[in-house]
């Protein structure tokens, strides 16, 4: 498990560091390392409930967000885009309209301020817009924010730390790759102090698989229902 | 529309907020910034937000090394809201180009070698520029500090922490005080 960590990175500063400076500074120059990205209509046919455009731009943004690098892969290949547009339609749907707006503004500010669409934007003027909306310097261009650009930064990056790290049952972290990357070993009924020891010593071995396929496990609703 | 009134409170605010007694006054100018004036959106989140450029003359005898804050006297929970810090900037350097980087992976420009961007108010180590809330112009100091030592200093330093560093090793200093408003 701990050879598939970044070195020199700790799970606590992967985490941390899910921002636009951070990331630079954790894991070096940001890019769109994994995969190519997909074209307009291969997009319409993949999400549900971003549009091509939408979900172009929030590849984009995840994509500097936990980007895929030489120290392993990122938020794309986690389908975290993926998780997020699969929980606009369950438990993230009161944040649809919050996701419609809010891109669409953050795409308007870019254009404003920048005459280009994000994603085409170079590399570091994409990272001074993503800065912009993080600090909310955005929100004051008048370009259609409908609160501080700050808190939709926060939701992304949220979201996309979920989709990234959290349980693949809710459609992201594909192929366990954001617990590959937290050297996390996956959910286990009791952990003692010897197999706290072995985790830090990087010994214990990962049993891979979402915490809903033990039969510990039960998702809130399925109990309400039993 | 700046007032020639505006612009006198904002020399006097200039001079109350920062000055350090017995320091000379260094010469602070730039092709894009005039005290009293607005900032060129280019330097402000209207903009691309590029960091501005600055030039200095009159470098007191014996500078080693420069520091840099840009700071809003009128902003802060306490004041001042820090828009940037820039330290160990080499004694012998005349200006800033416009557009330092962003990015920590990204060397500092050739004559600028050492020089480390510090915490802002947003915690992290870059230029954001003015972003006021609307409808008041908000007052900028671009301050530029002459040492009579390398300092020595290491990365992630705040204002606070900037001045304290620095007291007692400042051989002058001077500021371009430019403004800025949001509609």
């Amino acid at each position: 498990m701990a050879e598939q960590r970044p070195k020199g990175i700790s799970r606590r500063d992967l985490l941390r560091t899910a921002s636009v400076a951070g990331a630079a500074a954790a894991v070096g120059q940001t890019g769109s390392a994994a995969q190519e990205p997909g074209t307009a209509s291969a997009r319409a046919a993949t999400y549900e409930h971003l549009t091509a455009e939408e979900a172009e731009l929030l590849e984009a943004i995840a994509d500097h967000l936990i980007p895929a690098d030489d120290n392993g892969p990122g938020a794309l290949d986690a389908g975290a885009v993926h998780y997020i547009d699969r929980s606009l339609g369950g438990a993230q749907s009161g944040s649809r309209d919050d996701y419609h707006s809010g891109l669409a503004a953050f795409d308007r500010y870019c254009r404003v301020t920048r005459n280009a669409r994000f994603v085409d934007l170079e590399h570091t003027d994409q990272i001074s817009a993503l800065l912009d909306m993080q600090t909310g310097g955005a929100s004051g261009a008048r370009v259609g924010f409908l609160g501080s650009s700050a808190a939709l930064f926060s939701m992304l990056r949220a979201h996309v730390l979920h989709g990234t790290f959290g349980d693949p049952y809710y459609g992201g972290n594909r192929d366990f790759i954001g617990w590959k990357l937290l050297g996390y070993p996956g959910p286990r009924v009791s952990v003692t102090t010897v197999d706290q020891r072995r985790l830090e010593a990087g010994e214990l071995e990962a049993e891979y698989q979402s915490a809903y396929d033990w039969d510990s496990f039960v998702r809130s609703e399925d109990a309400e229902d039993a | 529309m700046v007032t020639h009134a505006f612009r006198i409170s904002v020399l006097a605010v200039a001079v109350a907020s920062t000055a350090i007694a017995g320091a000379s006054t260094i010469v602070v100018e730039s092709p894009a910034l005039r005290t009293g004036e607005t900032v060129p959106r280019e330097y402000t989140p209207d903009g691309r937000n590029l960091s501005p450029p600055l030039t200095w003359e009159d470098l007191p005898e014996g500078t080693k090394e420069l520091a840099v804050v840009c700071a809003d006297f009128g902003a802060g929970n306490p004041p001042p809201w820090v828009h940037w810090i820039l330290y160990g900037i080499p004694g012998n350097s005349v200006g800033l180009p416009a557009g330092l980087p962003i990015e920590p992976s990204v060397p500092m420009p050739a004559g600028l070698e050492g020089a480390i961007q510090g915490h802002n108010g947003w915690g992290i180590s870059l230029y954001r520029g003015p972003a006021p809330p609307p409808g008041k112009a908000h007052i900028y100091h671009f301050t530029v500090y002459a040492l009579d030592q390398k300092l020595g200093l290491g990365p992630g330093l705040d204002r606070e922490e900037l001045l304290e560093a620095m007291d007692g090793h400042i051989l002058g200093q001077g500021e371009i005080v430019p403004t800025y408003e949001r509609y």
